[in-house]
């Protein structure tokens, strides 16, 4: 049995069918083998194949909102429950008017169309989009676990296996993700999620884009920014390898390496590129963080001629067995302390709630801007 | 839960400062008061720590977690870890907690990130104990199994959630029949000044010659009365300030930051992205303005940008021994490329030399000599030389020698072998330049 993506999204969570979590993870299974085959065997991007039908598939009346889980930019997280199963997702909302003052309309709809197409065990799944006139929603899988960023600044600092551990995982999804020509340019701890036994799920794909050749549009956040990206350089996959070799620092040293009390002094920093290393980093973290933290793109791991295999075959990451990993076969360093599947918030920072202007379906100017929600 | 008795002593201060000076904006009080506390008490902090480590004595072995006063506002226990490649680790040497195989702990139980610390350190921080009183930190072992929890985390780093930012997406293919709204051409004088008013910011200092003239000529002139509020800590920000002048004062949270006149600049952020401006800026007396929206700016800079990456792609692909190079070969080669000046009379390649480099012309002049031929041509815009390098250890065969000002776009051997790695193989084999060289 081999599911297109359409049909994986037509369980789950509609009236008509339901799906045990097992079948779930089957047809997870088989995307994998889908893919480890196509690293394989070099074929063409398999995202291409994927439709993309399930648009307004689903409605406010499908759902029972409940608290925030994290707000952002241009809208927030809500906890929800499935009216037809019981079960928790999680709904992204964002106001429209604050996309179009932003002028994100072009990175909204590219999110809506990346997280579309992906399917990976460490990447976050979207089940489908709606809209009303004031907003748009995104419906995904509720991860319990919280953010990362929550766990690393409770430990400060991750021990060395700790950090490998996480890192290795971010590693197969941005392969994954480069591997179909996606880069995902806002890679850092808030946007890491922890599932129930401890794996990654990487959320908000505000700024993923599919790329073939180069990009150009200063995006990330700052202490992660590549310096090409704030040198109005043009851009591409590289600059995910860079924000991996921040994100290590961050992990391990507890502090970003280019912090400043400004984000134009954090510019400068990482346009003068200069990384101090605390002396407790390993030799080996040193020497792949010193070639994913440097500007000079032919020294860049990753983007170089044997791409993310450089960086997996790297000494720091010797341990890790990769296909393990892949199939979740590996113990994780830590289990969220959670109740799962009972919409447990308790790894979830709180937030003000506001009133809700949810589901009214009126006068909406910027209709034709978002037509694949 | 009863808080503890810090806790309480922090409030019970904090309430006597506001029966003193009975604020009428309770938020904005408290928001200053705190911070200048967090000030003392850090400074308080560090003051010991020197002294301590004078002395020879570490008062931080445990993390940062414990501090309480820790701008991270998060419960202070700490994670216990299962080790994730324990069983693979041919070196396992992580001694201490972290490596403890979790099948001998009951992981989860054991686990309490959530819980509070049962107890933290007091007396280092005691901002009651004397300042040099050296057995202050003593009660602590010098030496942890944790050598990383030595060094603490640094005060300023923001540990907070961090939002991301973007800038407008633009299609910079397009820009050819664009014209800046603002363009008005500058005196000479006025540009050499201007030049200097930008010239130390990295926005700027990149630019060349041409664009940061164009740059200049886009800066619009503004009058502001005195008092005008240019621009509001919080709203917005789109444009970039040059007083010409006059004097401006900034302002954060109400309080007078710092104040600066004729020549100097601010609010650069609003070149790169759209957001809230850090500081209210006012003119203290009648100011003429400069300034510079994000737009105007964003467009030249990536004009500039997309005209170079477009020369950089038409060169790469017109040289013979770089024909079979895919397209997205050829885009990874032009990211790696390094800008470089030369003088008049400066050599770029000499004779004889193992050669290294290849380089393109992206403006300027350069002769090629040979010591037996004399000037063989005379090279221009567009024009590349020493891209057999990249192939073949051969010395140069000619010496190249800047005659004008020469801007120039090199790459490495062993940067162009890194990236490519067996595609250079291939070009080997494809090398249209080989049979006529053997
Ligand atoms: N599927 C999910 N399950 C649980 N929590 C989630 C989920 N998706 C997002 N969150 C929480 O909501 C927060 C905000 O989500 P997200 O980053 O997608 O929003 P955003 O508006 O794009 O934020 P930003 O401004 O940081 O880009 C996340 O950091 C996370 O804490």
């Amino acid at each position: 049995m081999m599911e297109t993506h359409a049909q994986y999204v037509d369980y789950l969570p509609t009236k008509e069918k339901q799906e045990t979590s097992q079948e779930l993870e089957d047809t997870a299974q088989q995307q994998q083998i889908l893919y480890q085959k196509a690293m394989n065997q070099e074929q063409p991007s398999v995202l291409q194949q994927r439709s993309t039908v399930s648009k307004g598939k689903y409605t406010l009346n499908d759902f029972q909102i409940m608290r925030t889980l994290g707000t952002g930019s241009f809208g927030r997280v809500h906890l929800v429950r499935s009216v037809h199963n019981g079960r928790y997702y999680a709904i992204k909302v964002l106001k429209k008017q604050q996309i179009v003052k932003m002028k994100q309309i072009e990175h909204t709809n590219d999110e809506r169309r990346m997280l579309k197409l992906v399917e990976h065990p460490f990447l976050i799944r979207m089940w489908g989009t709606f809209q009303d006139s004031n907003n748009l929603f995104m419906v995904m899988d509720y991860i319990e676990g919280g953010e990362l960023f929550s766990l690393l600044r409770k430990s400060q600092r991750f021990p060395n296996p700790v950090a490998k551990f996480y890192a290795a995982e971010v590693v197969l999804a941005l392969e994954y993700l480069h591997f179909n020509n996606i880069i995902y340019r806002d890679l850092k701890p808030e946007n890491i999620l922890l599932d129930r036994n401890g794996h990654i799920k990487i959320t908000d794909f505000g700024f993923a884009k599919e790329v073939t050749t180069v990009t150009w549009t200063l995006c990330g956040t700052p202490d992660y920014i590549a310096p090409e990206v704030i040198a109005t350089k043009p851009y591409n996959k590289s600059v995910d390898w860079w924000s991996l070799g921040i994100l290590i620092y961050e992990m391990l040293a507890g502090y970003t390496p280019f912090y400043d009390t400004t984000p134009m002094k954090t510019y400068e920093k990482i346009l003068h590129g200069r990384v101090t290393y605390p002396s407790f980093f390993n030799s080996d973290v040193v020497d792949l963080l010193s070639k994913l933290i440097t500007a000079d793109l032919t020294r860049r791991i990753g983007n170089l001629q044997n791409g993310t295999q450089e960086i997996k075959s790297h000494p720091w990451f010797s341990e890790v067995v990769w296909e393990k990993l892949l199939s979740k076969d590996i113990e994780t360093p830590y289990e969220p302390p959670i109740v799962s599947g009972v919409g447990d918030t308790s790894l979830f920072d709180q937030y003000p709630e506001e009133r809700l202007n949810y589901g009214i379906h009126g006068e909406d100017p910027y209709e034709a801007l978002f037509t694949d929600f | 839960m009863a808080i503890t008795s810090d806790q309480k002593n922090e409030i019970d201060l904090f309430h006597k400062q506001v029966e003193i000076e009975n604020p009428s904006d309770i938020i904005q009080f408290g928001a200053n008061y705190f911070n200048r506390r967090l000030e003392l008490q850090r400074g308080f902090i560090k003051k010991q720590e020197n002294f301590a480590l004078s002395k020879g004595i570490s008062l931080f072995p445990n993390d940062m977690a414990q501090d309480p006063m820790s701008t991270t506002h998060r419960s202070s226990s700490a994670v216990n870890f299962k080790s994730p490649f324990v069983d693979q680790d041919p070196h396992s040497i992580h001694s201490g907690p972290h490596s403890n195989n979790s099948s001998s702990e009951p992981f989860k139980s054991n686990f309490n990130v959530t819980t509070e610390s049962k107890k933290r350190i007091n007396s280092p921080m005691d901002p009651s104990q004397s300042n040099d009183d050296p057995s202050a930190g003593s009660n602590f072992k010098r030496s942890s199994p944790h050598p990383s929890n030595l060094s603490p985390i640094p005060v300023h780093f923001n540990a907070e959630r961090r939002t991301s930012v973007s800038g407008e997406t633009l299609q910079p293919g397009n820009f050819d029949d664009w014209t800046p709204e603002h363009y008005k051409e500058k005196s000479e004088e006025q540009l050499k000044r201007l030049e200097k008013s930008i010239g130390k910011n990295f926005l700027f200092n990149k630019l060349d010659h041409d664009n940061k003239r164009l740059v200049i000529n886009c800066l619009e002139e503004k009058h502001v009365p005195k008092e005008t509020v240019i621009i509001k800590q919080g709203d917005q920000g789109d444009y970039f300030y040059i007083v010409e002048d006059g004097n401006v004062e900034f302002i954060v949270n109400d309080a007078k930051v710092s104040s600066s006149g004729s020549g100097s600049s601010f609010g650069e952020l609003a070149l790169m992205y759209n957001s809230p401006r850090a500081a209210t800026v006012i003119a203290t007396s009648d100011c003429i303005l400069w300034a510079l929206d994000r737009l105007t700016f964003r467009k030249i800079l990536l004009g500039s940008s997309f005209k170079k990456r477009v020369l950089y792609d038409d060169l790469l692909k017109s040289i013979p021994v770089l024909k079979s190079l895919t397209t997205y070969e050829r885009a990874k080669l032009a990211d790696a490329l390094d800008t470089k000046y030369y003088e008049p009379d400066q050599v770029i390649i000499k004779e004889g030399d193992v050669g290294e480099n290849f380089y393109l012309i992206e403006y300027g002049e350069c002769q090629v000599t040979r010591e037996d031929k004399g000037l063989l041509t005379t090279l221009h815009k567009g024009d590349y030389f020493g891209e057999v390098a990249l192939l073949n250890d051969l010395p140069r065969q000619a010496t190249v020698t800047a005659s004008k000002k020469t801007k120039v776009a090199t790459l490495g051997k062993s940067g162009f072998q890194r990236l490519l790695g067996p595609a250079v193989e291939v070009l080997k084999l494809n090398d249209p330049t080989r049979s006529s060289r053997e």
